[in-house]
């Protein structure tokens, strides 16, 4: 079997085998997780991405145009690193193709490195051994094989083979992998879905497992449409009509005429004709006309018609909900009760639940960015996982008037939020107090190993007390206090820290705080303590040390 | 010249020592303590100790409450020297914090009724604390040099202005609660090592100009801030003023007296008509400098670019 070309169908279709592929293994791809703290497993966050992506894309022939969409929704369900990396490949690989209705050989060659180009201009400071360097080596070192007669088949077997290669050579170039024994789960989980693209050029088609709600899309809330409500939006109504060659059907059809028509009930109309199949979008108040007139040409395929009074009322809504006009507004992501009424009693405008892994899309950044009204805003993500994200949101909104203030954990957040000066008119000058709230915030934090781990010197059991400072385990052991006090110890410039903020996690009793002050003030009679019961769920301390 | 009297209300913070060497007559306001009901102001640690008053308040801010002197006060304590034909010069804390000026006015008017040739004069100082009673003791060593009670009346109209404060207020709940202070709610509560630095505006009340992360990096901005706006430092008392933090207050002082030597540096108790007020956490510099801009523009700069320097 042989396929030169294939357009927007077979390729939707593939992209569906990819996930679908993928989700077969998430398990395996997040195992190959090798942090033993569980914020952000990678496979989990591939899904997502991915999944917003195939949930949003619209089907069409068009090749570019089908990629184009997929593109637009995986941005925006871009969730954890991986899951911007993989949105931002594919965001470079539908630039590739924006223009071809049908990929052949040299079109894909030419997205599978484009796709990589965009996806490590998306980084930073780019890491070898990660997802990055797969996709890379995986076409350079095939790209000159590939010619106006290879087939999509040989492509992707050349490239998943080049990649598995250098997936296995992961270990070598990120010692974290090597130490642990693992190869990298985001190139893992890559290889998965190009391998599903390829089962289904070969007709392996994988059961689509079914994919989790997408948060975009929120439910309507029937409602708001009720007794009282007026009636003026009309119905939003879609179907495919069948026409049939039966002599009880009306034979003759021109679209044109077909739209003059419809144009008496209703507006909004797009009608497309593919062969005896007519596919009808109008708005109309009386769609039993519609269904009426259409009627006599066939019969109905498919049909969906919403209250458009329901949609209108709820964006309604949302407008109402929009805050007051603000000169700055501060957007946090958190995660426990305690941490969010502190962050919204220190002023902060939208507080977004990170959830047990803290991994938010962009997409909820994007929604919180229409929620409020004001001249600047700025976004305290708290965690390293989703300043990513954080910064593609921003990239997405086209806003100029957004800046990350790149906080890694609550306690950097807690003191970039203690810096603000909510009465100065400085804007400018507000944020920079907030950007320098996070400078020399030592962070540790501790919790319970939930896998094993190997790396240098550390290593550590399944459920061991583990402390971490920053994002690096520093001390393993049986007992919780120690694994803290050893930590602090080895912050550089302990000696210079005034300042000590601890956030008790949910799980934590109270009690725990006296043990904890009482060796730690003895330690650092000169720093002060504060307790804040941040009922937070993974971490079962996060302290701040400013 | 020396027949006219200084007279102001407990919200000066000078203490017995202060009050006689400055000859500075005070006019008690109340205090509402728990378990203790309506008591006259105080100056002096009696019954029980700083740290044991300012621990207690932060304890239980709700049970303790302040009021300046009533009508009756006030002309109770004009009239035995109105009597003797002195004129009176009575400053009073801050109007923007404290109804002590409105009372003084209303007891000013009774008693020029009874008395027509009587002279008293009302000023705002539009301060509280040591702040205040600094310029108390400017007024009476202008006295002491012979200048005359209108002399020394324009010298506290024109210069009110130029009385500072360089301190940081670092559990604002106090000054919060009490309506003290305009601020959202992100300035309740003690900010854990977060010290806002404020100043003197000109409508009598402090606004913070900036926040610095940690004492080291207060001190920093406000070394610089003191240099900035402080004139002839070596010919000048500062005051420090402290509730409940005399090891930062002391440190202060160090610095100070390093950096601008000046004739003498006394750290200064807040008693509790203002403390009630304002809660543990105040430690300021007061000294006489530049006039305050009228909308803290220029401090406002001067703190930003101190801030921005001690990062």
């Amino acid at each position: 079997m042989s396929t030169k070309r294939i357009n927007g169908i077979h390729l939707e279709k593939m992209i569906k085998n990819g996930l679908a592929n993928l989700q077969q293994h998430e398990e395996e791809a997040n195992r190959l997780n090798v942090f033993p703290v569980p914020d952000g497993d990678t496979g989990t966050n591939m899904v997502l991405t991915l999944g917003n992506g195939v949930r949003y894309a619209k089907s069409s022939d068009d090749a570019g145009a089908y990629l184009r969409s997929l593109s637009d929704g995986m941005l925006l369900g871009a969730r954890g690193n991986s899951g911007v990396i993989l949105s931002q490949f594919f965001r470079g690989f539908a630039a590739e193709l924006a223009r071809s209705p049908i990929i052949g050989p040299g079109e894909l060659r030419n997205g599978l490195i484009r796709g990589y180009r965009a996806a490590y201009e998306a980084v930073v400071h780019p890491v070898e051994g990660t997802i990055l360097s797969v996709v890379r080596e995986g076409i350079e070192h095939i790209r000159t094989q590939i010619t106006r007669n290879s087939s999509i088949e040989s492509i992707l077997s050349m490239y998943i083979a080049e990649m598995r290669k250098t997936l296995s050579f992961t270990p070598e170039m990120l010692s974290v992998l090597k130490e642990a024994g693992v190869v990298d789960s985001g190139a893992y989980g890559f290889i998965l879905i190009a391998e599903g693209m390829l089962k289904c050029l070969y007709g392996e088609v994988i059961d689509p497992k079914e994919l989790p709600q997408p948060y975009t899309d929120a439910p309507v809330d029937l409602s708001l449409f009720n007794e009282n409500s007026e009636f003026a939006d009309g119905y939003c109504t879609e179907f495919i009509l069948q026409r049939l060659v039966n002599s009880r059907y009306q034979q003759e059809f021109n679209k044109e005429d077909f739209i003059s028509e419809l144009r008496f009930f209703g507006n909004s109309i797009a009608v497309i004709v593919d062969g005896m199949r007519v596919k009808v979008h109008i708005h109309t108040l009386y769609p039993s006309k519609v269904i009426a007139f259409a009627q006599q040409y066939g019969e109905f395929l498919t049909f969906k018609m919403e209250n458009m009074q329901v949609q209108h009322n709820e964006h309604d809504r949302i407008v109402e909900q929009k805050k007051e006009h603000k000169p700055l507004a501060v957007i946090a992501v958190v995660n426990g009760e305690g941490l969010k009424t502190l962050f919204s009693n220190f002023g902060c405008d939208i507080v977004i639940d990170g959830g047990t892994t803290m991994n938010t899309s962009s997409a909820e950044f994007l929604e919180a960015f229409d929620k409020v009204d004001a001249d600047a805003i700025v976004v305290l993500p708290n965690n390293p996982n989703i300043i990513l994200a954080a910064r593609q949101a921003v990239e997405l909104s086209k806003r100029r008037d957004i800046t990350v203030v790149e906080s890694k954990s609550a306690a950097q957040g807690y003191f970039a939020m203690a810096m603000d000066i909510p009465d100065s008119d400085d804007v400018k000058f507000r944020i920079s107090q907030m950007q320098s709230g996070i400078d020399n915030i030592a962070t540790v934090s501790q919790t319970v190993a939930s896998r094993d781990y190997s790396y240098h010197e550390i290593s550590c059991r399944k459920g061991d007390e583990i402390a971490l400072l920053d994002s690096e385990i520093v001390s393993v052991g049986s007992d919780y206090v120690k694994t803290i006090v050893d930590t602090i110890a080895v912050i550089p410039d302990i000696d210079d820290k005034e300042t000590c903020v601890l956030f008790r996690g949910r799980d934590v009793p109270e009690e725990r705080e006296e043990e904890l002050y009482e060796l730690l003030s003895s330690l650092y009679p000169m720093m002060d303590f504060e307790f804040i019961d941040g009922g937070q769920e993974i971490y079962h301390w996060i302290i701040g040390l400013a | 010249m020396k027949d006219y009297i200084l007279m102001a209300d407990a919200g000066c913070d000078l203490s017995a020592e202060f009050q006689e060497k400055y000859d500075i007559k005070i006019i008690n306001g109340h205090l509402v303590l728990p378990g203790k009901g309506d008591v006259p102001t105080f100056m002096e640690w009696k019954d029980v100790s700083r740290e044991q008053f300012y621990a207690e308040l932060k304890k239980n801010p709700n049970d303790y409450a302040t009021a300046p002197p009533n009508l009756t006060e006030y002309e109770t304590a004009f009239e035995p020297y109105i009597k003797e034909g002195k004129a009176i010069i009575c400053v009073t804390i801050s109007s923007a914090i404290s109804g002590a000026l409105d009372f003084a006015t209303t007891a000013r008017k009774n008693i020029l009724a009874k008395y027509p040739d009587a002279k008293i004069k009302l000023i705002d100082s539009l301060r509280f604390g040591p702040g205040f009673g600094l310029m108390l003791v400017h007024a009476s060593m202008l006295r002491a040099d012979g200048k005359s009670f209108e002399e020394v009346v324009k010298y506290l109209e024109e210069n009110r202005n130029r009385f500072h404060q360089a301190g940081w207020l670092d559990d604002l709940s106090f000054v919060a609660k009490k309506g003290r202070i305009t601020h959202p709610k992100a300035f309740f509560g003690q900010l854990a090592g977060i010290k806002p630095i404020g100043e003197f505006d000109a409508g009598g009340l402090t606004t913070v100009l900036g926040k610095a992360k940690g004492a080291k990096a207060a001190y920093s901005v406000l070394m610089k801030y003191i240099e900035a706006t402080i004139e002839d430092p070596e010919d000048q008392y500062i005051f420090i003023a402290q509730t409940s933090r005399y090891p930062q207050a002391e440190a202060y002082k160090k610095m100070i007296e390093e950096q601008f030597n000046p004739k003498a540096v006394y750290i200064i108790d807040v008693f509790p008509f203002c403390g009630i007020n304002i809660g543990p956490g105040l430690m300021a510099a007061y000294y006489v400098g530049k006039p305050i801009s009228e909308d803290l523009s220029a401090e406002r700069a001067l703190i930003e670019q101190f801030i921005a320097e001690a990062k």
